[in-house]
């Protein structure tokens, strides 16, 4: 589903530039749960912005679904990450103006899906994440948990190949956290790839795979013990 | 375009910035009342102006002579110059197709007495052409003809005013009027869209005038119209040809402006059209300098709207929209304000065209209006300044890259 190969991307920072994607390789299966596991200035976020199509590397071949990412520019983009990806962010990003329905419902827009039929679509998915009663709600009515509810209902409305996680517990307590994750591993359970960013170990133990990233190389990539392999 | 989410959207962020979007309106709907108010008045002066030219035919010509100022051809300077009905028959015979109508004219101060009522009123010696010069309008009976020239015979037209003031009830047609001690028949009443001075007129046959006064057959004035399917520059053409001939005809020097002088309606008529087209263009240009501050207004807030809402953009962005989805919306909300706003300030300006324009009443201003054409010019400029003025934020909201917006908080 994702696969890496000798990834290299560096940041120009005033006349030096900043090496931060040292070469990495990594393959993702359809199916998997993996969790990017390193401290802040790993580069983590820079591989979940590339592998998120948010931004581009300097070198190396990304391939996403089998196909090739190259020249990619602001339209392009669009469409692929429309099409293929989910986002789940750790502050939410929900548009403030926007009801949860509303907000479930913009990527079926951007995808050119009717009114009615986007709706439809969006309460089924507010359902699944058990939030159907709120769907008229602002996401300032509602907490915390329930707004990365609603985020994971965004992501997966297209019906993406990936979900990209970064950092989605990161502003929960733990009891939401553990909701929020157990709701990962069962979009997981249903087939979806999942991929989490994260430097909380705990949070990494609930995946099957930990990559762990440290100055911009990946320093090990393990299976957990957990789930008895494939 | 027609989206109903776009729309959901464009008002959402107006009701936001509702303050901001309201003094940005009103500065577009300010520029296009003052645009607006500008072409009524601009078009009130032309129609004034028009009125007052419509008073005689625009394609007349009035002739009179003077005293020469240099000497020629044996003559010494000074000399005075005078036209007679030869001048007349002259030009009739030598610009049949040139010449529409022509008519001697010249003026006599009079007394007119009917019974015990009399007044000082001025008699005009003309012949029957120059009711079409002049476009005077028969009230009752009718105006000078040729069997009154050719028989001089001492009929007169007299005007409404002279009507009211020597005739209170009776109808003057048929009945005598004495004129300096001669008795005169009156054969008709007419008005005259001039004014009221023009209603104070004797019209008497320039042949009975001439046995009366002078047994000459001298006359002060040639009044005529050209062919009025002449343009502009064959109007001045035929005027300059005009000068030449009668110069030569009365031994005046080429070069002599003081001997006659020939007043071409068309010039003074052509004066006014291009000093009403003048202000046309300083009102437009006027009113697009205050629009364009508007326009500036509008693009500023946006680019706030924008700066705002990036973080929102970026996460549009990360699910899916395009950069023209993105430019789309912002352009739209531009147009959408500046239309609204300019269609208000026009509809305020029409208004208050409607309301003070007819109690207007000046010789030089009468009916100020707006044309349709105007405001089919306006909504276009109102449309492409909604353009203009997204243009910038638009371009500067796609630029957004979702990473940088998405970190921004």
């Amino acid at each position: 589903m994702i696969k890496i190969e000798n990834l290299h991307k560096s940041y120009p920072m005033g006349k030096e530039s900043l090496h931060v994607l040292k070469g990495l390789n990594l393959h993702i299966k359809e199916g998997e749960f993996v969790s990017i596991m390193g401290s802040s200035g790993s580069g983590k976020s820079t591989l979940l912005n590339i592998v998120g199509l948010l931004d581009i590397h300097d070198e190396g071949n990304y391939y996403l679904n089998g196909q090739l990412i190259e020249d990619l520019d602001e339209k392009k983009a669009a469409v692929l990450r429309n099409k293929f990806l989910g986002f789940v962010f750790q502050s939410f990003n929900l548009i403030s103006y926007k009801t949860a329905l509303e907000n479930v419902a913009l990527p079926l827009y951007y995808k050119g899906v009717g009114r009615k039929e986007r709706q439809k679509i969006a309460l089924e998915y507010l359902e699944k994440v058990g939030l159907k009663k709120w769907a008229s709600h602002l996401p300032n009515e509602l907490s915390g948990g329930q707004k990365q509810r609603v985020a994971i209902a965004r992501a997966l409305v297209t019906q993406p190949k990936v979900v990209l996680a970064d950092e989605p517990t990161g502003a929960l307590d733990s009891t939401t956290s553990n909701s929020v994750m157990e709701m990962l591993k069962e979009i997981n359970r249903e087939g979806m790839t999942v991929f989490v960013i994260t430097h909380e170990e705990e949070i990494a133990e609930e995946t099957d795979r930990i990559v762990r990233l440290k100055d911009g190389v990946i320093i090990s990539d393990e299976l957990t013990n957990k789930k008895v392999s494939v | 375009m027609f989206d109903r989410d776009i729309w959901a959207e464009i008002f959402h962020s107006i009701k936001k910035n509702k303050l901001r979007t309201f003094l940005t309106g009103f500065s577009v709907a300010w520029g296009i009342f003052i645009l607006v108010l500008l072409l009524a008045s601009v078009n009130g002066m032309k129609n004034g102006f028009t009125s007052q030219f419509n008073d005689d035919a625009t394609n007349s010509i009035s002739i009179w002579p003077s005293v020469t100022t240099m000497a020629y051809d044996g003559f010494e300077a000074n000399r005075a110059i005078q036209f007679t009905n030869k001048d007349i028959e002259y030009i009739k015979g030598n610009f049949k197709d040139e010449v529409e109508y022509i008519t001697p004219r010249f003026r006599k101060g009079v007394t007119a007495k009917y019974k015990k009522e009399t007044g000082s009123y001025q008699v005009r010696a003309v012949s029957p052409s120059h009711q079409y010069i002049e476009k005077t309008l028969i009230q009752s009976g009718r105006f000078l003809n040729d069997n009154d020239i050719n028989n001089k015979l001492k009929v007169v037209v007299i005007g409404r005013k002279i009507e009211e003031d020597l005739f209170e009830d009776e109808d003057p047609l048929g009945k005598t009027l004495i004129v300096n001690n001669s008795t005169f028949r009156i054969i008709g009443v007419f008005t005259d869209e001039g004014n009221d001075r023009e209603e104070r007129y004797l019209y008497i046959p320039v042949t009975t005038m001439q046995r009366l006064y002078s047994n000459t057959d001298d006359i002060s004035q040639i009044l005529l119209t050209y062919n009025p399917k002449y343009n502009f520059a064959e109007a001045i053409s035929f005027s300059e040809t005009l000068e030449i001939v009668l110069k030569r005809r009365h031994r005046i020097h080429p070069d002599d402006q003081g001997a006659i002088y020939l007043n071409n309606n068309a010039e003074g008529f052509s004066d006014v059209t291009n000093f009403t087209n003048m202000l046309n263009y300083i009102s437009v240009g006027v009113g697009l300098l205050i629009l364009l501050a508007g326009i500036i207004g509008i693009g500023n807030i946006l680019v706030f709207i924008i700066k705002e809402r990036t973080k929102e953009i970026g996460i549009r962005k990360a699910l899916g929209a395009r950069p023209s989805q993105i430019i789309n919306l912002v352009i739209l909300e531009s147009v959408f304000i500046t239309t609204i706003s300019g269609f208000g300030g026009m509809l305020f300006a029409m208004g208050l065209i409607g309301l003070v324009g007819p109690n207007i009443k000046s010789d030089a201003f009468a009916n100020p209006s707006v044309e349709l054409s105007t405001i089919i010019i306006a909504t276009i400029i109102l449309v492409v300044a909604g353009v203009i003025a997204g243009l910038i934020p638009a371009i500067k909201a796609a630029k957004v890259r979702p990473i940088v917006a998405l970190n921004s908080d």
